[in-house]
């Protein structure tokens, strides 16, 4: 594979499901959040 | 609204909202654009205009349909006021002509899955052949029908007993496939190739304008940003949500799909096909269907020695097909039914309404490849003024005042800052004009006689048909907006 391939993988699919983790992370800590403020 | 009106937490939002991202768009439409268009040097733009253009107005949609609590028609008329209603319903008439094709389409996927699964679609000698006499006769008619009806009551049930029941299982179960899909797909021998392929941008096209511009109409409809169909769940909201972190998840979830399904595709036709796989890939074939529904059930066919592995295979696919279509069905059907509810009538005589009209309008699509052709074209098209109407209804209420006050109100977990406001109000309407201008002067070289309204593919029948329809809300604006904002009614 060539570098550019590399380089294009590393930063789509870090950028698209990088981006996922680190928002789906964001939400479930919220929810923990509001779940220990008594929040349903 | 009642209590059950709302989706009862922030995860059955979400899912059903992924839902309605999530489309056979995502599977088929996607390889073939990449494939277009210089693989990596496309995926490029497409992760860019994912930031600038859907990820914006997916939190517009959800700010839009959360402070209105009304339909496309309402939430313009009251952000932007009563005289643009009209905006409104040029949304929801978009998403539903699109609804209209979209049934037939969902049919073929029930069609193939049953196929796939009883094994004749292994059975038939000529993939081809077996599309062409399956897409000629009455047979698309009866799984539209199907299809149209599974959705009616799923909707007429509501939202929490209907569409949070069905997203609930079908779009986790369209990710465990897709996931399954991809694990086999890149252990194919040769998978890499695909892979490779799928990745290396070609530095001669990537500053190719028409390859930028692709990838933002991409990105667009594969989110569903700017169809009215997220404003649409979004009434259904509990006032203590929150918008743009949801926002977020829906377009980098669409977008991760996209990425699972291309390299799923791209593995596996690079693998298997014995013919020049890209030729395959990026052929469109009779209403975008070559990929899926000819050339893919013959890869399949050889996935491996065992019959009962290929259709195990071919099977879950197509369903997966299938949930992803019916889920995005679903919401057109609810934004179509949501706006006669806003019109004062009763979620059940609204169905009935929305569900009969579905299948009489989709009888041409299902008869007619052509017709399907050109319905796809002309408001697959009109969704980039959809997004310019959502854009402009913003700019008109004031980019920092629905910023700070809608989007950073109550239930927000993430405030956004004013970068929000140029994106808004700048770069989206830079975006829309650039991408009507290209396309305008673009058709013209495509088609000599350029204006002809009864062309297929032309810009003449897409500025007939849209003209058309805008004169007649424009017409009936006063009336519309008076109905929704007069006549509500617990639903």
């Amino acid at each position: 594979m060539e570098i550019s391939g590399v380089i294009t993988l590393i930063a789509v699919t870090g950028l698209v499901w990088g981006g996922l983790a680190f928002f789906l992370s964001r939400a479930v800590k919220y929810e923990k959040i509001k779940k220990a403020n008594g929040e349903k | 609204m009642k209590q059950e009106e709302f989706f009862s937490s922030r995860w059955a939002l979400i899912i059903a909202t992924i839902g309605i991202a999530v489309g056979t768009g995502n599977i088929w439409r996607f390889s073939r654009i990449v494939a277009q268009n210089g693989g990596g040097s496309f995926l490029i733009p497409w992760a860019i205009f994912l930031l600038i253009w859907s990820v914006p107005l997916i939190i517009a949609e959800f700010a839009l349909g959360k402070s209105a609590r009304f339909g496309p028609i309402g939430a313009i008329a009251k952000t932007a006021g009563r005289n643009f209603g009209w905006m409104g319903a040029f949304i929801v008439f978009v998403s539903t002509a699109i609804m209209f094709y979209y049934s037939v389409v969902t049919g073929w996927c029930l069609k193939y899955f049953l196929s796939a699964l009883s094994g004749s679609l292994f059975d038939a000698a000529d993939n081809l052949k077996y599309w062409e006499n399956f897409s000629s006769g009455y047979q698309p008619l009866i799984y539209h029908f199907i299809s149209m009806a599974f959705v009616a009551v799923v909707v007429y049930r509501g939202i929490t007993k209907g569409i949070e029941k069905v997203t609930k299982f079908m779009v986790p179960a369209l990710l465990i496939i897709l996931v399954i899909l991809f694990v086999r797909a890149v252990t194919l021998p040769n998978a890499i190739e695909g892979i490779k392929y799928f990745f290396t941008p070609k530095l001669d096209v990537i500053l190719d304008y028409k390859v930028w511009l692709n990838a933002l109409t991409q990105n667009a409809w594969d989110t569903g940003a700017g169809w009215g169909l997220i404003l649409t769940y979004a009434v259904y909201m509990r006032k203590k949500e929150d918008i743009s972190l949801n926002a977020a998840l829906i377009g980098f979830g669409n977008n991760s799909v996209s990425l699972l399904a291309g390299i799923t595709i791209f593995s596996t036709v690079f693998s298997l096909s014995s013919v020049d796989a890209m030729t395959q890939v990026s052929q469109s074939g009779p209403a975008n269907t070559g990929l899926t529904f000819i050339f893919l059930p013959l890869l399949f066919s050889k996935m491996s020695s065992s019959y009962l592995i290929n259709v195990f295979f071919a099977s879950i696919f197509f369903i997966a097909l299938f949930f992803a279509a019916v889920t995005s069905l679903i919401s057109m059907v609810e934004l179509a039914t949501r706006t006669f509810i806003d019109f004062g009538l009763r979620r059940r005589r609204a169905i009935i309404i929305v569900a009969a009209a579905g299948f009489l309008f989709g009888i041409p699509s299902a008869l007619n490849l052509d017709f399907l052709t050109n319905q796809d074209w002309v408001w697959g098209v009109g969704l980039i003024l959809s997004g310019a109407f959502i854009s402009f209804s913003i700019i008109k209420y004031g980019a920092d005042k629905f910023r700070t006050e809608i989007i950073n109100g109550y239930g927000s977990d993430v405030k956004i800052g004013k970068w929000y406001n140029f994106v808004i109000g700048i770069l989206i309407p830079i975006q829309v004009i650039v991408l009507i201008l290209w396309w305008l002067v673009s058709s013209v070289g495509w088609d000599p006689e350029w204006w002809n309204p009864f062309h297929i593919e032309n810009a003449g029948t897409a500025i007939f048909q849209w003209a058309l329809i805008l004169v007649l809300f424009i017409s009936f604006n006063r009336l519309m907006v008076r109905y929704t904002l007069n006549n509500r009614k617990e639903d």
